[in-house]
């Protein structure tokens, strides 16, 4: 028998479960949230010929384009060193970003039998979507390290350390983002096609299709206080080449302000998300 | 003793908009009339405690509010008012299959919904084999669900469900799926469940599921805890607000009537079912004694009268019907208000595991006047740990003699 401690759920209070020692649960939830995002990897690409191949043609189709059209019609490769690798690794990030986003904003509405029928931390589905986008992303670029490995288009130093960082950044706010999306979604369904132009504004203004030299030099600091054009230019910095500047190089002590901006994503994430989650069964 | 469930003026209201608006446009220009909602009161100010080992049920008609109650001691929704306060850990799942994936396998939604009821991988790799087998789906384990029937769909769900190493579970209308196996499958869970010291709370809207499980019963109706009692009485006392019993067998509230009629010069008061301890009982276990006790009471001029039993499988199967000549009332217990207690007793069970209904009649001793007969006045169930199959132990004995030569004899010999 688990030891079980009288436990009170007052009508105001949060509806944790003190009466199991929280290490348990904790381990629990940790082996559900996991256990989801596995399986949602393994649905997205089941039934499907090509399978995970599938998430590679879509970024490689718009960077296809986007290099054809920006370096062969537009020639803003000029004077920017390996812009191919660039332009590569920054969709891939941005892709990242749009991708799980979306999906994640679902992940609550579309799960309303679960959520009406059985209790669990609703923010599990929540973070089991965007892992399992983690691992799609993971994989992707692992795949462009290893072709810029053999290619010899990687240009790794000191910095290249700090990419791990970027990556935490980068998930920080996707995760803040998603649980304010997808509880925000529950009450109003036409955040999806907000959040659809939002995307469409976000990749032209993060400097993803372009080298951030293209800005004028007044405002590079200022598209570069956007966590997601941040983390592009670092990445770029620290993995491509060094001759990008690095945002602390172009920004200075303002450097912290995208890191801030995640964080408060995160944390305004799931402030909101907290405070909806004992409505979502009655809503849905 | 702590109460496993503490549910103290427990208030839940449900504001139902007029006009949903699920867009933001329809928000930002109906800012003044977005306050247009009807109040539905789904519950108010509902107290009571299940203690530990209990099984409770908990019965009203639709809207009732019963799921409601069940989804707040379940945590799913946050009560408005009053306390819930939770002793012990709570299985999650409310239904059968929630959480089940088509596209997947039945085995890959044995581990989605193992994950759900908080079990690890490896603990699943231990019982997967085994979850698979009770649901009798071994040659189907690696096919989508999505291809499976509702009836193996339900059998699948319900394998995973009982692996929950939970002290207190929480079902709605779990029983109203499943045929009749899947129903016997049910029983023996819940009975283990019993011994094992669980506490259930069951809504259903099954009358006789309620009688067979459950120790005590609510009765819930408008939100409002109407009745909370012994499930006979209860169940009674719903039988008749939902119109199923005529007026005249108000008076009867003690007995769980079903169909009920005769003269009641001799009346039915109460019917028990005992164990050899006296303690009362609605499960026996195929082999164990039965006593089977009928109060009467004598309103009428008679001389004497025949009781008799009838047992009847749950589906309609007629397997016995004992009787007895009550013979020769004494001039002073033939006044009205004689009351008196008919025992019938079964020592050694020999039905297997199935539920059952005894009727019960009090006729005058020809059989041909009927005074008070009540159809399927009492369930019960026989589970036999043995597992045999059939409807009772005929109680025979085996003897083998060996053949002279077995050599030659021996069939399977080649």
């Amino acid at each position: 028998m688990a030891t079980s401690v009288e436990s009170r759920i007052p009508a105001d209070a949060g509806t944790e479960n003190a009466a199991e020692p929280r290490r348990g649960a904790l381990r629990r939830h940790a082996n559900l949230t996991r256990e989801l995002a596995f399986t949602q990897f393994k649905l997205k690409y089941t039934g499907s010929v090509l399978g995970y191949v599938w998430s590679l043609v879509k970024p490689l189709m718009l960077f296809g384009i986007l290099y054809f059209v920006f370096t062969k019609l537009f020639h803003l490769d000029r004077g920017t060193p390996n812009f191919v690798f660039q332009l590569l690794v920054a969709i891939v990030l941005f892709t990242f970003f749009q991708d799980t986003t979306s999906a994640a904003m679902n992940s609550i509405a579309s799960n309303g039998g679960m959520i009406r029928k059985a209790y669990f931390p609703r923010a599990v589905l929540v973070v089991a979507a965007t892992l399992s986008s983690l691992m799609t992303f993971t994989i992707n670029m692992a795949l462009i390290a290893l072709i810029g490995g053999v290619l010899g288009k990687l240009a790794l130093g000191w910095d290249t350390l700090l990419v791990p960082l970027f990556f935490v950044e980068l998930y920080a706010l996707v995760l803040g983002l998603s649980l304010l999306l997808s509880s925000l979604f529950v009450f109003y369904r036409d955040l999806g096609h907000i959040w659809e132009i939002l995307m469409q504004l976000l990749i032209y203004g993060s400097a993803v299709i372009y080298p951030i030299t293209l800005v004028p030099e007044g405002l590079r600091a200022w598209v570069l206080v956007n966590p997601v054009a941040q983390v592009i230019e670092d990445v770029r910095h620290a993995l491509v080449t060094p001759d990008v500047a690095s945002s602390m190089q172009i920004m200075g002590a303002a450097y912290v302000a995208p890191f801030l901006i995640a964080a408060a994503a995160l944390g305004l994430g799931l402030y909101v998300f907290n405070r909806l989650t004992p409505r979502f069964a009655e809503y849905l | 003793m702590t109460a496993a469930i503490s549910c103290q003026n427990v208030s839940k209201t449900f504001r139902i908009p007029l006009d949903r608006s699920t867009t933001l446009k329809y928000r930002a220009t109906h800012l003044r009339s977005s306050s247009r909602y009807h109040e539905l009161h789904a519950l108010e100010d509902v107290s009571f405690e299940v203690s530990q080992g209990e099984f409770l049920g908990i019965i009203g008609h639709n809207g009732s509010g019963k799921s409601t109650l069940l989804k707040v001691l379940s945590r799913i929704y946050r009560p408005d008012h009053g306390v819930v306060a939770i002793n012990g850990k709570v299985s999650p799942f409310l239904e059968l299959g929630v959480g089940f994936n088509p596209e997947l396998t039945a085995r890959e939604n044995v581990y989605l919904n193992g994950a759900v009821l908080g079990l690890t991988r490896a603990e699943l790799d231990r019982r997967i084999d085994g979850i698979i087998a009770f649901a009798e789906l071994e040659t189907f384990a690696d096919q989508k669900l999505k291809n499976y029937s509702s009836g193996m769909q339900v059998r699948l769900a319900f394998s995973v469900a009982i692996q929950a190493d939970a002290q207190i579970l929480l079902m709605d209308e779990v029983l109203a799926v499943g045929d009749a196996r899947f129903q016997e499958k049910c029983f023996d869970v819940f009975a283990r469940y019993k011994r094992e010291g669980k506490t259930v709370v069951l809504v259903t809207h099954d009358i006789s599921a309620v009688n067979l499980y459950c120790d005590r019963v609510l009765l819930i109706d408008h939100g409002k805890l109407h009745a909370d009692g012994g499930s006979g009485e209860v169940t009674a006392l719903y039988r008749r607000m939902m119109g199923a019993v005529s007026e005249a067998e108000d008076s009867a509230a003690a007995v769980d009537a079903g169909d009920r009629w005769g003269t009641r010069e001799v009346e039915i008061t109460a019917m028990r079912l005992l164990d050899i301890d006296g303690g009362t009982h609605r499960v026996f276990s195929s082999g164990a004694p039965l006593i089977v006790e009928v109060d009467y009471a004598v309103h009428g001029a008679i001389d004497d009268f025949m009781c008799s039993l009838r047992v009847d499988r749950s589906d309609g199967l007629l397997l016995a019907s004992p009787q007895a000549t009550v013979g020769r009332l004494s001039m002073a217990r033939q006044s009205p208000g004689t009351q008196g207690t008919l025992r019938y007793r079964v020592d050694a069970l020999p039905l297997l595991a199935a539920s059952y209904t005894l009727t019960i009649a009090l006729n005058d001793q020809h059989g041909g006047h009927t005074y008070d007969q009540i159809e399927r006045a009492l369930s019960f169930r026989v589970i036999d740990e043995r597992s045999r199959h059939g409807i009772f132990e005929l109680g025979g004995s085996w003897v083998a003699e060996a053949c002279t030569d077995s050599a030659t004899q021996t069939p399977s010999a080649d």
